[in-house]
């Protein structure tokens, strides 16, 4: 069961991994009373006929899956506090995900392990670009795996020092973007 | 964060890389299609990133892959060494902390979790 925002961060990015994407954006703001969690891909996205179809319960695309949950209950989780759930086909292709939540509303999930969650992901993808934004009203930080590519040259994002940058580099961004995980 | 840091850590890391005369050692391999993670592949990636770090293990690399066709089985790890693939099927946290620790540390499969073993032709480097 999802019991908090990292694990419906987690299934977002993992279903544009599934969809073959080369680049996936992450980005969590804090704007006014709201969260709005964004992931964006450039996977095979969602063909039309399916697309009123994801967020119901008993749908999936997934092979020898039966239901797929992850849709359905992130809308109804940032419904219930108020919030909205977009889900649509980007221009060049791909699928952009938004969800907002009630900031201080008390159905709003805990914002869990982001950091914990999100860096196995962008580490174990070689193959994947990740820009990360985290912010709120008063800017934005971000972090863009290409660039830490650039500079690490042949060196694999799962090399421990990398790791320990990577984990330290986004824990900086939730401060700034002032989410703090728990809240 | 200071973009700068990971020029020393590249520095660092292909010196190392020079000293041990080449690629990495080992490639771990977790199985993160959707029957792996709702058997709990998320924590059993987690738990070996951590380990990675905690054990400063500079010679791995660990990436994730789709489905492996082996849902009954499942969080599925592989372990490619330079000459063997070794994979391993009901792979929690705790039994990927012991292939960590047992067996890319200290060379020992732990037998009982290991679903298939088998040799590599040619020696293909891992990484």
């Amino acid at each position: 069961m999802i019991e908090d925002l990292a694990m419906h961060l987690a299934d977002l990015v993992e279903n544009s991994l599934r969809a073959g994407a080369r680049h996936i954006s992450v980005a969590l703001r804090r704007q006014g009373d709201w969260l709005e969690m964004e992931v964006g891909d450039d996977g095979c996205g969602v063909l039309d006929h399916d697309l009123p179809r994801i967020v119901d319960p008993f749908y999936t695309t997934k092979p020898r899956a039966t239901i797929g949950l992850g849709l359905p209950l992130l809308a109804q989780t940032a419904e219930e506090t108020g919030g909205t759930c977009s889900i649509e086909r980007r221009g060049g292709g791909g699928m952009r995900v938004v969800a907002s939540w009630g900031w201080a509303h008390p159905d709003r999930p805990p914002l869990g392990d982001i950091v914990g969650t999100l860096v196995p992901l962008i580490a174990t993808s070689p193959e994947v670009e990740f820009t990360v934004e985290l912010g709120d009203d008063q800017g934005t930080w971000r972090l863009c795996t290409g660039e830490v590519r650039e500079r690490l040259g042949e060196i694999p994002l799962t090399h421990p020092d990398v790791l320990r940058f990577l984990e330290g580099a986004l824990r900086e961004g939730m401060d700034v973007a002032g989410m703090k995980e728990g809240e | 964060m200071k973009l700068d840091e990971l020029r020393k850590i590249r520095e660092r890391a292909e010196a190392e890389l020079r000293l041990r005369g080449g690629a990495s050692r080992i490639k771990i391999v977790v199985g993160m299609g959707t029957s792996g993670i709702a058997a709990g592949a998320r924590q059993t990636l987690q738990a070996i990133l951590d380990e990675v770090t905690r054990r400063d293990l500079r010679d791995v690399v660990v990436t994730q892959t789709g489905e492996k066709g082996l849902a009954a089985q499942e969080p599925i790890v592989e372990v490619h060494e330079p000459t063997r693939i070794t994979i391993y099927g009901e792979v929690d946290e705790g039994v990927a902390r012991r292939i960590v620790a047992e067996h890319v540390v200290n060379g020992r499969p732990l037998s009982e979790h290991v679903m298939e073993s088998r040799e590599v032709q040619g020696g293909q480097p891992p990484h």
